[in-house]
């Protein structure tokens, strides 16, 4: 990267910080939303619904993605592919695998009659872990644009550019898991 | 009248406007088929240049004004007299045009009016070529057309909102507006006010990083700094907004329980609306408030007196202005501790307005003044925003504001206080800036009608609401009876409302013949200070080559005195690439289509444009308008 371009890199970096400063607002509003709705006076406690089992699963899966995605990104630098094409399909791998238990687990929740307007607790539990689920879904789109990217040969330095912004990306989503984790799930399953 | 279509009887004044509509579409498809502008228009779909942005910003702000205003002009006409049968404009149909009028100024209106002139001037005035993301730029100005548009064609389906601009639960759930009304309000703030996040952030970014060599941050001339202030307020309160209105739209498609039910919170929505609200109201004044810092300048022929002041006042206005929202809630029963702390926050916000308003005194005081528009409208904002933030002290007494609440004392208030800023603000903008948007200049002695015509009429409307609100009339109400000594008050109100109609109007015959003159004005029309005058008229979209030096504040005016010319670089730094796109405008209106497919449960429609929307994402990524600047070695920038 040379200097012109490590200068562009430079505002989009912030500009793509302050952005993850908007998403950041916008899931503390959902948080504070879910602590005022949750425990509902009317249907299920929360700790009637969860089920430890989804929970411990899905997070190892997604929380390793961004350790298995650091480890790809170790390839970057000198355009070593070998060890990034590998470690970012393990990191897609992951992140479909955490999709698919967070599908199954919101089924079963249906399942058993627990909906999006069964109450107010189960409203605004299924609006924020789903807009983080959301997220990750994007993420995978954007995974999978990032290894056409590689067989397009756009510029390597353009191409660093596009994969930081996406790991940013990616680690954010993991710590908004973490804080899921720990305002939604924690305090009722332990 | 019936017509099939609707499937129900379409009152008169939604065919009017079908009429007038299709009349005024094939007067303007004719101009352009023999003007031959398409590729005027083409090329406008296409611009992420800042200066072009900003003029379909203001283009479009203005045409949404104006509807907003025939609408103000329509609330008037029905409470003109006691007991008024104007037109139809009673009963249900009154509260769809307050909610249009309010939610119309606000979002699309003086918002982008602003945004628009910031999207002008803050690079110019920083000696930057471009905002830092033109491709984002060009993608929040049409997130912003299409809500706009959304929310208008909601009239014309005869759906139009009847909420209020504040969207207030539980009426805006299913439960009491189950029809679609309710949803373009929703789905139309929704999508503009993305946008306006984008471009807030751009705005950060393009201030923080694309100043001109020894731009300092206290160097910065105040419209700069009120927009950076201003885009931050924006990014808080927006999101805020954003997920109220989420939340709002789960209640009403998937019947979640956030607003209504038994568990559900009303005073939720209200927490939420006005965490954003309140702040919203610094968001239309702080950037006027920079705007006249500049103008009073350079008129005064004098710096700005106290300008860290100055500086220090927007950052406490616009600190505080989170501190305050539960002014708006006195009355929902949080109880009289939660009453008094933000009555005194919100007292405490007078502080570093009454700073600011000294400020423009004392830098008048003892100047060359000289009574242009631009200076004339700024001159005309001080005492109409100092009589509104009286009247603001008055409300912020929570005891008191149980008496004023809801009636029009408070509708006299605010309007004080966001005309007189936000309006008068963009007015003298406009006049301001119009030459390095056309490089043409606007007639004066029309400007000079203009004005008087408006600020008579504003306060000729606005102060006997006072008086009104006093005497007992509720806001939002159709009509009021014959004996309750309204009438006279209301009938004067009617009369200034005209009266900035007609002001209004003279600005357009103004903007028309300017137009049709086409006298091109020097880079410099008004002896100005800052580097905006230093460009060409209009601006450039190659902007600083090369680059001025800043040594001082008001760099280009001392350089004048001097006699010198700025000191200018060859220095080579990185600017933003731009490069016309189409992208933003398919984007952006298939994000409109989504919302309409959903809106009427037409999910085919939805699921196409939401593919659609997320191919206009991959193709961008695929051809990225860095592509062809990366990768050339140091100087690869050269290249083009
Ligand atoms: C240009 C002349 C204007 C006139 C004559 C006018 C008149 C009015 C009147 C009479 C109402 C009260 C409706 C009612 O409560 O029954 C109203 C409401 C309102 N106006 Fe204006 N207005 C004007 C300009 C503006 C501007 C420039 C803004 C903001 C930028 C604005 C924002 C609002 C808002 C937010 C409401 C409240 C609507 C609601 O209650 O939902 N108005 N206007
Ligand atoms: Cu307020």
């Amino acid at each position: 990267m040379n200097q012109y371009e490590a200068a562009l890199f430079n505002d989009k970096k912030f500009g793509f910080l302050i952005y993850l400063f908007v998403e950041a607002i916008m899931f503390l509003t959902l948080f504070a939303t879910y602590l005022i709705f949750t425990p509902s006076s009317e249907g299920p406690h929360p700790s009637d619904v969860f089920e430890t089992k989804s929970v411990i699963l899905s997070s190892i899966f997604l929380l390793s993605s961004s350790g298995t995605l650091i480890m790809s990104e170790r390839g970057l630098e000198g355009k070593q592919l070998k060890k990034l094409i590998p470690w970012l399909g393990v990191t897609l791998l992951f992140a479909l695998v955490f999709l698919g238990l967070e599908i199954s687990e919101f089924y079963t929740y249906v399942q058993e009659g627990y909906t999006l307007s069964t109450s107010s607790f189960l409203s605004s539990y299924y609006v924020l872990v789903g807009l983080h689920a959301a997220h990750v879904a994007f993420g995978c789109g954007w995974m999978i644009v990032l290894f056409i990217q590689l067989k397009r040969h756009i510029p390597h330095s353009l191409y660093i550019e596009k994969y930081k912004i996406f790991s940013y990306y990616w680690h954010f989503v993991d710590i908004v898991w973490i804080g899921i984790l720990l305002v939604v799930y924690v305090r009722y399953i332990f | 009248m019936y017509i099939p279509f609707f499937e129900k009887h379409v009152p008169s004044d939604v065919i009017a406007a079908w009429v007038s509509v299709i009349i005024i579409g094939i007067v303007l498809a004719t101009y352009v088929i023999k003007q031959n502008k398409w590729s005027v228009i083409w090329e406008y779909m296409r611009t992420t240049h800042h200066r072009k942005v900003g003029t379909l910003y203001m283009i479009f702000g203005f045409l949404f004004f104006l509807r907003a205003g025939v609408d103000a002009l329509l609330i008037r006409s029905q409470l003109a007299l006691p007991q008024n049968e104007f037109w139809l404009f009673q009963f249900q149909k009154y509260n769809e045009v307050f909610t249009t009028h309010g939610t119309m100024m606000i979002f699309f209106a003086a918002t982008p009016m602003l945004l628009g002139l910031m999207n002008v001037a803050v690079p110019l005035q920083i000696g930057a070529r471009d905002l830092a993301f033109p491709f984002l730029n060009a993608v929040g100005f049409w997130l912003f057309f299409a809500g706009g548009m959304l929310f208008n064609l909601a009239f014309f389906f005869d759906s139009a909102p009847a909420i209020g601009w504040t969207g207030y639960a539980p009426l805006s759930t299913s439960l009491f507006t189950p029809d679609v009304n309710s949803d373009y309000y929703v789905f139309g703030v929704q999508i503009s006010g993305l946008g306006t996040i984008f471009t807030a952030l751009n705005i950060i970014v393009t201030i923080f990083r694309h100043r001109a060599p020894g731009m300092k941050l206290m160097r910065m001339p105040l419209f700069t700094w009120a927009s950076l202030i201003t885009s931050f307020l924006i990014l808080v309160a927006f999101t805020v907004l954003a997920i109220g209105l989420y939340l709002l739209m789960f209640d009403r498609m998937f019947d979640t329980k956030f607003f209504n039910g038994p568990d559900g919170d009303p005073i939720f929505w209200q927490h939420l609306f006005w965490i954003f609200g309140h702040p919203e109201v610094y968001i239309l004044a702080l950037p006027a408030f920079g705007l006249f810092s500049d103008i009073i300048t350079t008129f005064s022929k004098k710096r700005i007196f106290g300008y860290p002041a100055m500086v220090i006042s927007i950052g406490t206005i616009a600190f505080l202005a989170f501190t305050v929202w539960v002014h708006h809630m006195f009355t929902v029963g949080l109880g009289p501790l939660v009453n008094t702390v933000f009555a005194l926050t919100t007292m405490a916000i007078a502080v570093p307005t009454g700073v600011k308003v000294f400020n423009w005194l004392f830098t008048m005081r003892g100047g060359v003044l000289r009574m242009t528009t631009p200076m004339l409208f700024s001159l005309g904002f001080i005492p109409s925003f100092v009589m509104g933030g009286v009247t603001g002290v008055m409300l912020s007494v929570s005891a008191a504001d149980f008496q004023f609440h809801d009636s029009h004392f408070v509708v006299a208030h605010f309007h004080y206080v966001i005309l007189a800023s936000t309006i008068l603000g963009i007015f003298a903008g406009i006049y301001y800036y119009f030459p390095k948007i056309t490089g043409y200049q606007l007639n004066e002695k029309l400007g000079k009608w203009h004005f008087w015509l408006f600020l008579i009429g504003y306060h000729l409307t606005f102060f006997p609401m006072h008086i009104t609100g006093m005497n007992g009339m509720p806001r939002r109400t159709f009509t009021y009876d014959v004996g309750e000594g309204l009438t006279a008050t209301n009938f004067i109100s009617t009369i200034g409302a005209f009266l900035m109609g007609i002001g209004v109007a003279v600005m357009f015959y103004n903007l028309f013949i300017t137009i049709r003159k086409k006298e091109r004005v020097g880079s410099d029309p008004w002896d100005g200070r800052t580097l905006e005058w230093t460009v060409a008229s209009p601006a450039p979209e190659d902007s600083f080559q090369p680059m001025p030096i800043v040594k001082e504040m008001d760099p280009y005016w001392y350089a004048k005195q001097r006699g010198e010319d700025l000191e200018t670089t060859d220095e080579k730094l990185a600017s933003p690439i731009s490069r016309d796109s189409i992208i933003p405008f398919i984007m952006a209106n298939l994000l409109a289509v989504l919302s309409f497919g959903l809106m009427y449960g037409w999910i085919w429609l939805a699921v196409l444009a939401g593919a659609g929307v997320f191919m206009c994402f991959i193709i961008r990524a695929f051809r990225d308008e860095r592509e062809q600047y990366y990768g050339k070695g140091e100087d690869g920038h050269e290249s083009v």
